[in-house]
């Protein structure tokens, strides 16, 4: 069997889904035709009889890790213990990607199970290199920095999410996966402009996108949007991937589907919706650049 | 302003459960009261690490109703935030929570259900060090066997209970009889937990069983083993024992012990 590839014979980047543990069995059973399977670096850190599936799918298909564990932004050193695993973890794949989150999830001893929003200052931006080179050396290859959904922001804050995120890409060579859905939910929640936003990211630093579902919530009697993963990408957010594409090119795009999670086919039919997208957007950037 | 690393404590204190303090002047309303900005990461942590705890710890929460365990996981993680990124290995002091948790005092045997359904959870995660086999002894002369001390899979766990915590969690697992009467008064149990493959198998001991084979997993030798065994019943079999151990795929290695 010839091994699935993010990208297609035509040279287009193919969508991926997340490998979950309910659709392992049927994965293995009837082998789809998607462009990569994406996994949480964390649920595979044991040496448990997980890690064999993986390591067997990994001969047939293209594989992202993605981390949520390594927090990045925590003021304080880097949690060597866990790198150390993601390393590890790393050597033992060999992945095609490698992402983690601008965000902090932990303190010393302590880990909060989230991906908190940092204030986009100076200070931060120093922080954050730091770990991510620290991270890259470790790894040996180049991580891809994923701008995370945040439901607050610090009043300190002097610079913007989106140029924080491409002084990263500058200072340490990272690259950016730039999650869609994320960006039309903090959009929305705090009122930006998610095509300014784009604007400010350098498209070549771009090497992944996440789609992903969000549900509305009414809080302190307000409607927000809050990033859940755990539905159907929403027409907005199709639009605004649509949008992404025409600014980056085609990019390696992972449904994310991670809570009520669905059968595998719905999952496999958001990942050719987003194929055709991106077919899409290619026929349209060529017939503009003949234009 | 404060440093990152005191905005993070802060942070971090509220997530804990802790007073929001001077934190709201720190973050931007946009439209919202800050506090109720921060409230979300609080339910974000007590909803997710809930789920977490549920996970691991079904049979529990089937005992005592969703809403009973979602109060006791809140209570539980007031002291007890996860130390690591890897949720696998959280939770395990909810067994001796429990014990000591009030509302449960009449479930007395709630913490030994818990503990059971943590050595599970141990046994999934661990190593997968392929079993030895029978003839992997072949080199064994019958003089050196009595130094012979045995690896036990790391999956395997033994676990004593003065309740028939066993019958309770079959009862309580999907294709069980949750209506099934169940005498709590039935006897101490001993039980084996060992993965195979990716399922775990549950296996009750008796009492020469028990002797000999935590005697092995404490690293003593086969002979010292087995006088322990022989000391709790004087019918112990050691050839059966052993060999149904060996089949089980419980041993992944040996070595001889030097005088």
């Amino acid at each position: 069997m010839v091994r699935h590839k993010i990208t297609t014979r035509d040279g287009l980047a193919a969508a991926g889904i997340g490998l979950r543990s309910a659709h392992v069995a049927e994965i293995m059973e009837t082998r789809p035709a998607i462009g990569f399977l994406e996994v949480h670096a964390e649920n595979y850190m044991t040496d448990s009889p997980a890690i064999g599936g993986l390591e067997k799918l990994r001969r047939d298909y293209a594989i992202s890790i993605h981390g949520v564990g390594l927090s990045l932004g925590t003021a304080g050193a880097l949690d060597r213990q866990h790198l150390s695993c993601l390393s590890t973890l790393v050597d033992r794949v060999d992945p095609d990607l490698v992402s983690e989150h601008l965000s902090w999830s932990a303190l010393p001893g302590i880990y909060l199970n989230d991906l908190l929003p940092l204030p986009y200052t100076e200070e931060s931006l120093e922080i954050v290199s730091a770990h991510i080179d620290e991270a890259q050396a470790a790894l040996g290859r180049r991580l891809l920095i994923e701008n995370p959904s945040a439901y607050l922001r610090f009043r300190h804050s002097t610079i913007a999410e989106g140029e924080f995120l491409a002084e990263l890409v500058r200072r340490t060579g990272c690259g950016i996966l730039c999650d869609v859905n994320n960006l039309y939910v903090n959009a929305d929640n705090f009122g930006f402009d998610p095509w300014a936003y784009l604007a400010a990211l350098p498209a070549r630093a771009v090497g992944e996108i996440h789609l992903a579902g969000h549900h509305r919530a009414d809080v302190d009697g307000r409607t927000i949007l809050i990033d859940d993963h755990g539905s159907a990408v929403s027409k907005p957010v199709w639009d605004l991937y649509a949008h992404a594409l025409h600014r980056f090119g085609p990019k390696p795009t992972l449904i994310e589907w991670d809570s009520r999670l669905p059968a595998l086919g719905v999952l496999l039919g958001e990942a050719r919706y987003a194929d055709r997208i991106s077919a899409m957007t290619v026929a349209e950037r060529r017939a503009r650049a003949f234009a | 302003m404060p440093s990152l690393e005191e905005l993070q404590r802060d942070i971090c204190d509220v997530i804990c459960g802790g007073d929001e303090a001077h934190l709201p002047d720190l973050v931007s309303g946009d439209g919202m009261d800050p506090r109720a900005r921060l409230r979300i990461y609080r339910n974000h942590a007590i909803i997710t690490l809930t789920d977490a705890l549920k996970a691991t710890y079904p049979v529990i929460c089937r005992l005592v109703s969703d809403s009973f365990f979602a109060y006791a996981a809140h209570e539980f993680l007031r002291g007890h935030m996860p130390a690591r990124p890897n949720l696998t290995d959280y939770g395990g002091e909810f067994p001796d929570f429990l014990a000591e948790f009030p509302p449960c005092r009449d479930l007395s045997y709630l913490a030994d259900v818990a503990r059971l359904e943590w050595s599970i959870n141990e046994a999934l995660h661990a190593a997968g060090i392929p079993a030895i086999a029978r003839t992997e002894f072949s080199g064994i002369s019958a003089a050196d066997a009595p130094r012979l001390v045995l690896a036990l899979h790391p999956s395997v766990r033994f676990l004593k209970s003065r309740w028939p915590i066993e019958r309770i969690w079959r009862a309580n697992q999907a294709d069980g009889d949750p209506d099934l009467a169940i005498d709590l008064d039935s006897g101490e149990v001993r039980l084996q937990i060992h993965r195979r493959g990716d399922k775990v198998a549950l296996k009750s001991l008796t009492d020469c069983e028990w002797a000999f084979l935590r005697a092995l997993a404490r690293g003593e030798t086969l002979a010292d083993a087995a006088d322990v065994a022989l000391r709790t019943d004087l019918l112990f079999d050691l050839t059966v024992t052993l060999g149904t151990l060996l089949e089980e795929g419980g041993v992944v290695g040996f070595r001889l012990k030097e005088d």
